[in-house]
């Protein structure tokens, strides 16, 4: 009885890990890239999406509930993940051996990148005053200096990149370990489905970097001071 | 032809607990030569390079075939057959070590009582008439046929758990050959009345959900076992009975 417990309790921390790696940390991805992206389409619609996003009620539960926590959740049992096994790309130089190291340094990579970005955005944000405290152009101020400088481009390049392809590669991971793709054609038609899917990500990101890094903006507040 | 040498680098071992070392020898190499036949001119001279007399070097083989799996070594850090390892086709001096995932018995022989044990754990055979007859076995159709008879070629040699990064010898992962037993039995009408006992024993530490898909199982096995349809397939099983249990437990 005390063993089937511990199987079992390993059973559900591996398929949670991988359900949550899915819904609701994936998802989160791809909804923030896109929702940054407005920043290419224009001044207004960008500052739409931020008033919107802030002024949801119970915004910061919804966040902690559904990205703070998951994410932890999946970025530690990541880390005790890659240490159950013992990298070999060295001797064994395959593909999909490369991909699997790959999925192992990129998670670190976000890991590092996100400490940065929330110590930058999300803190600053919710150490600000409460008192009239307008969302957009504090946060589009604080972007605008993130990526004022060529470093900070860099960074965020970087974290885009380690994020899109841990990602677009654990949707494959995700196919593999519930079944979905069983046929061994099944699985590389996939994997070149899943590396466009990624690379569609990328540009999305990047764009925004691109648009931030040669173009910054300033935006007043939705509200008069006076209201 | 006759007047070639090569060299042979072994790391030994003299008994299950004590440190290795290296030992070089010089034999002579002749035309389609394999390495059992350098182990065995070694055995009939055992001098090292530098003309030290040794006790012969130790290792298993068998069937000289590759079919029995058991003269698998790593032969220049891969891991392989010895007796389909032609001495011509390989990089020189020719390096010989032991299975690095599996405790060592002497030299190039190992333990592989992991693979036996983990077997066992997952039922991988198939229950007839104990006490009373379960009757006749069902037909089988040919395709199923098909797919039993390349997941019943599997050897045992270890080739896809030594080069697997998510088996070690401080774990307890079943690896890739289990796994693809697994789809072997369940395959079988008659072995299917055990089939979720099977699963059962790959839901756990260690079993289907700790294969991290880097699929290298399935470039060193040398008998072309298709190892990562096999844990895709246990994969959806065990997701589906997962699923099942939940609702139905
Ligand atoms: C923050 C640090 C992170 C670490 C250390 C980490 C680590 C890992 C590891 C080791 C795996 C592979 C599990 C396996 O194949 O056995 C994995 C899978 C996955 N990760 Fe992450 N990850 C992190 C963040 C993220 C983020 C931000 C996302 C969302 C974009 C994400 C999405 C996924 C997905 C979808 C999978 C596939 C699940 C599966 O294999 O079934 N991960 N992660
Ligand atoms: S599956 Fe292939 S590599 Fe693994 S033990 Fe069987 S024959 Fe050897
Ligand atoms: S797919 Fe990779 S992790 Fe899974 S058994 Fe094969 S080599 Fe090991």
């Amino acid at each position: 009885m005390g063993r089937l417990r511990k199987d079992q309790f390993h059973l559900l921390l591996i398929k949670t890990h991988s359900l949550t790696g899915l819904i609701p940390v994936g998802a989160f991805l791809v909804f923030h890239l896109a929702a940054n992206s407005l920043r290419t389409v224009g001044v207004w619609q960008y500052k739409l999406s931020i008033d919107l996003i802030n002024n949801l009620p119970f915004l910061i539960w919804i966040e902690i509930i559904f990205i703070y926590i998951p994410i932890l959740f999946h970025s530690l049992v990541g880390v005790y993940l890659s240490f159950q096994g013992k990298l070999n790309v060295h001797r064994y130089n395959y593909g999909r051996n490369w991909m699997y190291t790959l999925q192992r340094l990129s998670g670190g990579v976000i890991f590092a990148f996100l400490v940065y970005h929330m110590g930058t955005t999300v803190v600053p944000k919710l150490l600000a005053g409460k008192e009239q405290f307008e969302a957009a152009p504090f946060l589009i101020s604080v972007m605008n200096q993130e990526f004022q400088t060529l470093g900070g481009r860099v960074i965020y390049m970087v974290g885009i990149m380690a994020a899109t392809f841990h990602f677009a590669n654990g949707l494959w991971g995700f196919c593999m370990s519930w079944g979905i793709l069983v046929g061994a054609a099944a699985q590389r038609n996939a994997s070149l489905i899943f590396i466009l899917f990624g690379l569609v990500l990328t540009v999305i990101g990047f764009a925004t970097v691109v648009e931030f890094s040669m173009n910054p903006i300033e935006v007043q507040a939705t509200v008069p001071e006076s209201f | 032809m006759e007047d070639k040498t090569v060299i042979i680098k072994i790391r030994q071992q003299d008994d299950p607990d004590s440190a290795s070392y290296w030992q070089s020898f010089q034999v002579p190499c002749r035309h389609h030569e394999n390495v059992i036949s350098c182990l065995q001119e070694i055995q009939r001279n055992p001098v090292t390079l530098d003309g030290q007399a040794v006790i012969p070097v130790t290792w298993d083989c068998n069937c000289l075939e590759e079919v029995c799996g058991s003269c698998t070594m790593l032969i220049n850090g891969r891991v392989r057959q010895a007796c389909t390892a032609l001495v011509e086709h390989l990089e020189h001096p020719v390096v010989l070590e032991p299975m690095s995932k599996f405790p060592v018995i002497r030299d190039l022989q190992v333990d592989r009582t992991r693979m036996f044990e983990n077997l066992k754990k997952v039922h991988a055979w198939i229950d007839i008439d104990g006490t009373h007859d379960i009757g006749e076995g069902p037909v089988m159709s040919d395709s199923i046929r098909a797919q039993r008879y390349a997941l019943s070629e599997c050897m045992s040699c270890g080739c896809c758990l030594e080069a697997c990064p998510q088996f070690t010898r401080d774990n307890t992962f079943l690896g890739a050959a289990t796994f693809s037993q697994v789809r072997l039995f369940n395959l079988h009408p008659t072995g299917a009345l055990a089939k979720e006992e099977r699963l059962e024993a790959v839901m756990g530490e260690g079993g289907i959900t700790d294969c991290g898909n880097a699929q290298v199982c399935v470039e060193v096995c040398p008998k072309n076992i298709p190892l990562t349809e096999s844990i895709a397939e246990i994969g959806r099983q065990t997701s589906l009975k997962m699923i099942r249990d939940l609702f139905q437990k």
